[in-house]
């Protein structure tokens, strides 16, 4: 059952996002619009914020996975193993906390603005994924395969490196995929200590009364988060050891 | 002003919006337990159907809860209707999907058995095949609840109640005194709201459960 509900989602999404987008897009600048309405709706000022949007989602990924993959290895190696527990622990905390708390107190603490004050908080938020599916997935490896790659001498990086890891990527990809999800997601809180992104059009929308702008922003940020799931989907599709497809 | 101080002199409105907080997320999860049960049971029986609907909430989820809530203010303005409908929906995935599971996983031979001694479809259902399938469902009420928790502190953008409130306020004082209390009290009131409940869950869990597959 859920083979299938990805393989519909891997051929609807996409079409059904794209012909969302375009007639919104169409609708909205075919209109009539005002002076606030103009300064928000055009092309130029959409694709700035897209662009910032994406760019902190980037961001988030990058630091999630150069972060969460070696800690999720080091988690699993015999000498580190008795802190997987404690670490799993605290991160499960840490996810239970408000997305939007987080946002706010690392703003108010670190008493600054821009990219990196939206950006840290977001990938810590979104780390957990990645974590937890790391260590998962090289834990469900095999012990014999490990033994028998010890036993034709390799030594112990290359069984992590040619036996652990590509096994464990098929669930490192899906981590990363809920990752980069909550990363979209959380990036439209980013306007509120001022990391820019579609949120802004949102706000603006809101505050300004202008239901064509919050509804621009709106559909552009579930757009792209649904666009960027669906190449996750496709990543965890295509990218996993030839062996397990 | 010292952090156990304020907490301290704000007990009363803390505790207030840490009930408002949680029942919203409560009330949210049975509201969809209730729909996605219905939905789960509507499509078990047929794969394709069971594909869409795990699909389509699978869709909603992805979706983040900032853009949904501004989405329905037009619709529904503000405070507790786009609330609620927006933690509903995104409770709706965790439950469809884990009825399904769950149902599907029901052992048929049981469900022939219940058949044989003359059980209607309706008492097979009821009776036999939700009362297997209840720790899954269970499990999947359990992580929608975490997940409203976070939701329902967004949502205090659209003058929902709760706990968001206070991060909001403290936002809003950027740079003033209790800032930082405000929006620290309202994180941690979240996390230490969502672990009770966690723990409701396991309570909840070993008293509903039917004894036969209780472990």
């Amino acid at each position: 059952m859920a083979d299938r509900a990805d393989r519909i989602r891997l051929f609807a999404q996409p079409v059904v996002v794209l012909a969302v987008v375009a007639g919104v897009l169409v609708w909205a600048t075919t209109r009539q619009l005002d002076d606030i309405e103009q300064r928000n709706i055009n092309f130029p000022t959409l694709l700035e914020l897209t662009w910032q949007h994406l760019l902190l989602a980037i961001a988030v990924t990058a630091v999630v996975v150069l972060v969460g993959v070696p800690l999720g290895i080091v988690l699993t190696r015999r000498w580190a193993r008795f802190a997987a527990p404690v670490v799993l622990t605290l991160a499960n905390i840490g996810q239970a906390a408000p997305a939007i708390g987080v946002l706010v107190l690392f703003f108010l603490v670190t008493a600054s603005t821009g990219f990196w004050v939206a950006a840290l908080p977001i990938a810590l938020y979104s780390l957990l994924p990645v974590l937890r599916n790391t260590i998962v997935g090289i834990r469900q490896v095999d012990p014999t395969l490990c033994e028998a790659g010890r036993g034709i001498g390799m030594s112990a990086s290359a069984v992590l490196r040619r036996i652990e890891l590509p096994l464990a990527v098929p669930l490192i990809l899906a981590g990363l995929r809920t990752s980069l999800v909550l990363a979209v997601g959380t990036a439209t809180l980013a306007f509120f200590v001022a990391g820019g992104g579609l949120g802004v059009l949102i706000d603006t929308g809101d505050k300004l009364a202008r239901y064509s702008v919050l509804v621009v922003g709106a559909v552009l940020a579930m757009a792209l988060a649904l666009l960027v799931d669906w190449l996750g989907g496709l990543a965890e599709e295509f990218l996993g050891p030839k062996g397990l497809r | 002003m010292p952090l156990w101080t304020y907490v301290t002199a704000r007990w009363q409105a803390l505790l207030m919006d840490s009930y408002l907080h949680a029942s919203a997320v409560v009330q949210a999860t049975v509201l969809a337990a209730l729909i996605g049960v219905g939905l789960g049971v509507a499509v078990y029986r047929s794969p394709l159907g069971s594909a869409v609907a795990t699909a389509l909430t699978s869709a909603i989820l992805t979706i983040p809860s900032f853009a949904l809530l501004g989405l329905l203010i037009p619709v529904l303005g503000l405070g507790v209707p786009p609330t609620m409908v927006a933690l509903v929906l995104y409770a709706l995935l965790p439950i469809v999907r884990n009825t399904v599971v769950g149902l599907n996983g029901v052992d048929r031979s049981v469900v022939d058995a219940a058949r044989g001694i003359g059980m209607s479809r309706l008492r097979v259902l009821t009776g036999v095949e939700l009362r297997l399938a209840w720790p899954a469902i269970l499990a999947g009420m359990r992580v929608s609840t975490q997940l409203l928790m976070g939701i329902a502190a967004i949502a205090a953008y659209v003058k929902g109640p709760g706990l968001g409130n206070l991060i909001f306020s403290g936002l809003s004082r950027v740079g003033s005194v209790n800032a930082v209390e405000l929006a620290l009290v309202g994180t941690v009131g979240v996390i230490v709201i969502a672990l009770l409940l966690d723990g409701a869950y396991v309570l909840v869990g070993r008293l509903t459960t039917s004894r036969g597959i209780r472990d």
